[in-house]
């Protein structure tokens, strides 16, 4: 059987796994200077999925020193993002993705199966796309209330109160809806505000939403249509972006640009500005690209997705854009890689100890395109001057078990 | 006139790899065609073309191998030709190219087709104009499964 040799050597020698991780200390990509090692390319990038296994009767997660932890609230479907009115009743927005993007390709299919395991409910037929209202009056960490809030919203994410008028961000609209202090349902069809990038595509489906200070303007983060760009640009037109809404006329503009997909803007309380954390680009490597907290400018251009953390170039663009390159602005400050940040929260007031005041809490989603797991947690970043002042604390640690399997992935994070 | 080789793997004496051999000659063409296109406008769709062709061509092209083995390591009247034996080796490393290739296409955007799989499809094609005369040498001056 001579003839069968040499083909069968050949085929086992195809370098299709590439399984060495770095040594890179996620440490050195938190903070605002995280070191950028060369981009590197696979023939099969490096994942590591967590399976599901939820919490068993009486885990929780470990919490810091000097703090304490319960769940508010469980049984809900695939809860995303969090929200709290003006009388302390938390809002549970509970969404799933509009599964609209297309199998354009081969890898889709792949991709499609990969994330089928890393998704907990939400793509199970179950009751989702809505709003739960939680009231613990008493604030003994157990709702006296619990009512289905607003029902049967499209892939609904962000929500802003302004006076009586209660808006969500529907993955393709802000929606309008009328609210008075004490409200448990809404039952009012909503009004559409402005039309939001949804399909066709519609990759990242989160629309986070943020009103301003005095509630004239609404800002929509609005995630790009593709890893990096692979769906053409047209399909990127106004997205990987906040924009910035007109509450009274509905008009819209791009406020900022280059953000692969920005979540949870919120105001820093100090300096009055905005901020937002930002998922950004994957297979590139294990250690690329970090995901970052940042300041968001008026105009500002970011880089997605000619180039990473001010002019590192994305190889897998073209046609490339050195004007835009040239002007993207280096972000404030990495999350390390992957850890895909969800929430972000500052916390301005003085229930919590003294160490966790004036910064922000970050829930990072975890990893799950590099060998060794990243994030699976909820941080806290320090602040000082308007700027952060030092190393991410791990606060909210435990929700991967010993077996490298999830128990949970944070997403929200909201003070009350 | 010698007695023409017979097909073992075959379906009414019609063999199973000049069945399936047209698919990943077909895609393989197909893919460096659709490469040069995008490599020249950097328009998705053609890369998202290559990535089908490159994808169904690897898997059709496993199948013709597996056939084709087949027929090689169950007749000695094969194996006893020269030209067989070129056909054999030159399309294994075709598979392995166009194997490695179909992973270098899963890859996002540019770097999905330049350089390295542009590289692939021209090189599979090259080395599958020699293979392919060696195949048609077989059944068309041999005989290699034609049915007496």
């Amino acid at each position: 059987m001579k003839p069968l040799g040499p083909m069968l050597a050949l085929a086992f020698m195809l370098p299709l796994a590439a399984c060495d991780d770095p040594l890179l200390d996620p440490q050195d990509q938190v903070g605002p200077n995280p070191v950028l090692p060369a981009p590197r390319q696979y023939l099969f990038p490096p994942m590591h999925l967590a399976a599901i296994v939820g919490w068993k009767d009486g885990e929780k997660p470990t919490v810091a020193k000097g703090l304490k932890i319960e769940a508010l609230a469980t049984g809900l479907e695939h809860p995303r993002s969090l929200y709290v009115l003006p009388n302390g009743d938390v809002l549970v927005v509970e969404s799933k993705s509009p599964g609209t993007d297309p199998v354009k390709r081969p890898k889709d299919l792949v991709m499609n199966w990969i994330e089928s395991i890393v998704t907990s409910g939400g793509d199970e037929g179950k009751k989702s796309n809505r709003i739960t209202l939680l009231r613990d009056a008493d604030g003994d960490g157990k709702p006296e209330v619990r009512s289905s809030f607003l029902e049967h919203l499209n892939s609904p994410f962000g929500v802003a109160l302004v006076g009586g008028d209660l808006y969500v961000a529907n993955t393709d609209s802000i929606m309008r809806y009328p609210y008075k202090d004490g409200d448990t349902k809404i039952d009012a069809a909503g009004t559409p505000l402005t039309a939001l990038p949804g399909g066709p595509i519609d990759h990242h489906w989160t629309k986070s939403l943020l009103a301003s200070r005095d509630g004239s303007l609404l800002y929509v983060g609005v995630g790009s249509n593709s890893n990096v760009g692979e769906n053409g640009m047209e399909a990127e037109k106004n997205r990987a972006a906040i924009w910035e809404v007109d509450r009274a006329t509905g008009r819209s503009r791009v406020f900022a640009g280059g953000l692969r997909n920005p979540n949870s803007m919120s105001f820093e309380p100090e300096s009055g500005a905005m901020w937002t954390v930002v998922n950004e680009r994957d297979e590139l490597g294990p250690d690329l690209v970090p995901d970052y907290l940042t300041s968001v400018k008026d105009g500002g251009f970011y880089g997605w997705p000619y180039s990473y953390y001010g002019q590192h170039v994305d190889p897998r663009v073209k046609p490339e854009r050195p004007d835009l390159v040239q002007k993207a602005i280096v972000p404030d400050y990495a999350l390390s890689s992957h850890v895909a940040p969800l929430g972000l929260a500052f916390y301005s007031g003085t229930n919590l100890p003294q160490q966790y005041q004036g910064g922000a809490f970050i829930g990072e989603h975890g990893s799950w395109d590099r060998q060794r797991f990243n994030g699976y947690k909820v941080v806290y970043v320090p602040f000082s001057g308007g700027r952060p002042s030092g190393k991410a604390q791990d606060v909210v640690t435990g929700f991967l078990d010993a077996d490298g399997a999830a128990r949970g992935r944070p997403v929200g994070v909201a003070v009350d | 006139m010698p007695l023409a080789p017979s097909s073992t793997a075959a379906i009414a004496k019609h063999p199973i790899h000049a069945m399936l051999v047209p698919f990943p000659i077909a895609c393989f063409v197909g893919t460096f065609l659709t490469d040069l296109v995008y490599w020249r406008t950097a328009e998705m769709m053609w890369a998202d073309f290559s990535a089908w062709l490159i994808t169904v061509g690897v898997i059709m092209g496993w199948l013709a191998a597996i056939a084709g083995v087949i027929d090689f390591a169950s007749n000695r009247l094969i194996r006893m030709q020269p030209p067989a034996w070129w056909h054999a080796i030159g399309n294994a490393v075709v598979l392995v190219l166009a194997t490695v290739n179909m992973f270098v296409h899963s890859r996002d955007a540019w770097t999905s087709v330049v350089p390295f799989g542009l590289i692939l499809s021209g090189l599979t094609v090259l080395i599958l104009l020699f293979t392919g005369w060696m195949g048609w040498s077989m059944v068309y001056r041999y005989r290699v499964g034609v049915a007496e």
